[in-house]
């Protein structure tokens, strides 16, 4: 749940390989350079730079340029790869994992990247306030044989580990923060990664210049990238029209069309974990009855929907699993439209004339807003009145997690490749959100996702996740819409290609003439 | 004088406390909570907890309410919990941006307002004096952030002049960044400009004393400037004051269209995400301001009107 705004643009592939045909490569026109100045705006500013602080992307991904963590997600978003970890293996009893460094990392500040740093930084994610704490909540203890070897041990077998350690919380800072503060050290943090922290003028930009120490050689190839805010998304294109800027992150849906007529500027869209969906409140009647939640799926045209606020830039979503991952189950289809079905299903169930409900959208979302139009249109064709009502995105969020609504739409991402965290997040009750909001339980779906958890087969897993899929599927406590992924329009630019999770992979970016 | 002065600054203090009750009470009313937005939609619930406790979020309403006045007796605005740093700091890069926005806009105002309003008054049926009042209907229909995007779109795209948005680092660059935004802000206030004063110095050249210079057979230039202009700026001084109050609420929306890191972009991200320190500091400063232009206002128009002083 990285994002915390509804994505302006909706770009959305059925699979991951369709997804990469259909999508930008990242190369822009022209010649590669070495060297130079990004300039990417955003519609959102970080908000903190120490890795166990933040929770939105515009921070995260900044944090992902400036630390390295002991694995990262590949490029397609299933797996991880080494990065300050060149090799890793879990011991004959599954309760350890045993991580081997690499030895020529170092901080920006000269000091070798050791097992002590390690330790010291997981130890941060781990505490209470930390709000990723639950990802590393499983590790009971953290060895450090040897400087350049880190044993975690876990409470139970944990194949996630390994991904786990990509996560952005999970970034590497040095032991004690170097003898700082966290509130000194996140002020001008230390890394290992390709850049480094250059400085911050808060509302405005914040700049990373290239790490010339860092041990990935021959990388990067810019001397630095500067981060602006800019909340309009208007202004973003426009200022990326005047070559203001490379990079607009999430370009607006209704502009797509006009940019890709531009012979100059790039539209992509990448693969991303993202997925829209619209969660029923199971808490309360007449949502208690699967009949109604049936109905109402079957009611609402996802088509439609797609067609008109994404501008047709989408995939209709099957299971709650992207396809991003490999637990993705390819056998469940999207709900097809079907008005007399969903009057059948509305028939069978203790409403069968209808009733009258409320759906929640954030204020400041046009998309939101569309889509709460419309749905209030199909559900009005099987006798179901929708009053539309606007909270502001906090508000609406602490309604949600109150359970206090009817309908409301959301978005989720995960964080992690291992599908283990988003299983838990949208698929059981106790993984965060009461399975999206809509407090639908099922004892099953637990032990299915710690089944999943605990098994090193990955067949095994996949079966697991296949099940939880389907039980979502039949019961429908939320209704998956859309497989959306990320949008970005550029300028010249070459080797921007952002995973699934959302890394930038900036140190592959380069600028072109 | 001096007296007076006073007088008014003792005033100024209720309304500033009104500020900071209502936004306050506004604020803790409001649904949603901030250490849930903070935290991020994976936080355990016991996290928000104990967030919420560290933040005295648990505590009655009016415990909180003192322990914030009482805060703010010693001069301390808080900690925003969204930039995780000392709101005093944020003020002091964001407010300056907001300050030199206001006072640009109001300068821009009045070079764009006076001769509009001096022409359409001494040609009241010329078609220069058409040519303004079309102007004035079409600028004032035109919500403020077309007039910005309109702006962009042709000073900073088609031609080319100014940036299309942002803040740049150098300081040439950040006084060429703030020319649109600026002047954005300043053709929403320019009608109502404009109208006053022309207004105002119709008003002025029909009064004895026009009549009475020109009877003396003194030119035309000084007339307009040393009498009717002087005597309509009085009226001017209270528009411009009025507006000035009014220009900073223009900040809000202007600064998130130009991507300017004010005061008004820091309190549209204070609001979405329930930083009610960072809110209510933000009204507080906005507050502030405006009971200062009205100050100077008071003070510029009884220096300008002895009349006033006496009242």
């Amino acid at each position: 749940m990285k994002r915390l705004k509804t994505l302006c643009g909706a770009v959305v592939l059925a699979s991951t390989v369709v997804l990469t045909a259909c999508g930008g490569s990242g190369t822009g026109s022209g010649v590669a350079q070495s060297g130079g100045d990004l300039v990417m705006a955003r519609a959102d500013e970080a908000t903190s730079l120490l890795p166990s602080v933040p929770t939105d992307n515009a921070s995260i991904w900044v944090i992902e340029e400036i630390y390295d963590t002991l694995t990262v997600p590949d490029q397609s978003g299933k797996s991880v790869r080494p990065s300050l970890a060149t090799s890793w293996t879990q011991s004959s009893d599954k309760l350890s994992w045993t991580f081997h460094l690499r030895k020529d990392a170092k901080f920006t500040n000269g000091k070798t990247v050791t097992s002590a740093d390690v330790k010291f930084s997981i130890e941060q994610n781990q505490k209470s306030d930390a709000p990723f704490s639950f990802i590393d909540t499983v590790v009971t203890a953290i060895d450090t044989p040897d400087p350049a070897t880190v044993v975690f041990h876990t409470k139970k077998p944990w194949s996630p580990l390994p991904a786990d350690m990509a996560l952005y919380a999970n970034s590497i800072v040095p032991n004690n923060y170097g003898g700082k503060s966290a509130t000194e050290f996140a002020a001008h943090p230390i890394g290992s990664g390709p850049f480094k922290f250059a400085s911050w003028s808060k509302g405005s930009s914040l700049k990373i210049v290239k790490n010339t120490k860092y041990w990935r050689k021959g990388t990067p190839h810019l001397d630095s990238v500067t981060f602006t805010t800019v909340p309009d998304s208007n202004t973003r294109a426009t200022q990326l029209a005047s070559n203001q800027i490379q990079i607009n992150e999430y370009p607006s849906n209704s502009s797509i069309k006009t940019l890709k007529a531009q012979p100059n500027l790039t539209v992509s869209m990448f693969p991303s974990s993202e997925i829209d969906y619209m969660s029923m409140n199971v808490r309360r009647a007449p949502f208690n009855d699967v009949n109604v939640r049936k109905a109402i799926s079957l009611a609402i045209d996802k088509k439609a929907i797609l067609e008109a606020v994404y501008y047709g830039h989408g995939t209709l979503a099957g299971g709650f699993l992207s396809p991003t991952t490999w637990a993705h189950n390819e056998s469940i289809k999207p709900v097809p439209h079907d008005v007399a079905a969903a009057k059948a299903a509305l028939a069978k169930s203790s409403h069968p004339h209808g009733f009258t409900t409320t759906i929640m959208v954030g204020s400041g979302s046009q998309d939101s807003s569309s889509e709460a139009q419309l749905v209030q249109g199909d559900l009005a064709k099987i006798g179901i009145k929708v009053k539309i009502k606007t909270l502001d995105p906090s508000a609406l969020s602490t309604a949600k997690h109150a359970g206090n609504y009817d309908m409301a739409f959301g978005l989720y991402t995960t964080d992690i490749v291992d599908p283990d965290e988003i299983a838990r997040f949208a698929g059981t009750y106790d993984g965060g959100s009461n399975t999206l909001y809509s407090g639908y339980k099922n004892s099953k779906m637990d032990s299915l996702a710690a089944t999943a958890s605990s098994s090193s087969q990955q067949s095994e897993r996949k079966a697991a996740y296949d099940q939880m899929q389907q039980i979502i599927a039949d019961n429908v406590p939320y209704v998956p819409l859309f497989y959306v992924p990320g949008i970005y329009s550029y300028g010249k630019v070459k080797g921007f290609h952002p995973a699934a999770t959302g890394n930038y992979f900036l140190e592959k970016v380069q600028l072109t003439k | 004088m001096l007296r007076w002065f006073a007088r008014r600054l003792l005033l100024a203090i209720p309304v500033v406390w009104g500020v900071v009750t209502i936004s306050f009470f506004m604020m803790h009313l409001a649904p949603g909570d901030p250490a849930r937005t903070a935290l991020g939609e994976k936080a355990s619930d016991a996290s928000v907890a104990a967030l919420r406790h560290q933040w005295g979020l648990d505590q009655s309403m009016p415990l909180q309410y003192l322990n914030y006045l009482k805060q703010l007796v010693h001069g301390d605005l808080g900690t925003s919990v969204y930039y995780h740093a000392p709101i005093t700091s944020l003020m002091a890069q964001r407010l300056p941006v907001t300050i030199i926005l206001v006072v640009l806009s109001a300068i821009l105002t009045m070079l764009i307002a006076v001769p509009l309003a001096s022409r359409s008054a001494t040609h009241p049926n010329g078609l220069a004096a058409v040519a303004v009042r079309l102007f004035n209907a079409v600028v004032q229909g035109a919500p403020t952030f077309f007039i910005g995007a309109m702006l962009i779109l042709f000073l900073g795209v088609r031609i080319a002049i100014f940036p299309a948005g942002g803040y740049p680092a150098d300081i040439g660059g950040r006084a060429w960044a703030l020319v649109l935004p600026a002047l954005t802000i300043a053709l929403g206030t320019v009608p109502i400009m404009v109208r006053g004063l022309r207004a105002a110095m119709i008003e002025s050249y029909g009064s004895e004393y026009v009549a009475f210079a020109r009877s003396k057979g003194l030119p035309e230039r000084p007339i307009r400037y040393g009498y009717v202009l002087r005597n309509a700026g009085i009226s001017g001084v209270s528009i411009l004051g009025i507006q000035v109050g009014a220009l900073a609420s223009g900040a809000l929306v202007i600064e998130q269209v130009f991507a300017i890191p004010g005061m008004g972009s820091m309190l549209m991200t204070g609001i979405l995400n329930r930083d009610y320190a960072l809110v209510q500091a933000c009204t507080l400063v906005f507050g502030l301001l405006v009971v200062v232009v009205y100050l100077g206002t008071d003070l510029a128009y009884a220096r300008l009107d002895p009349r006033a002083r006496l009242s």
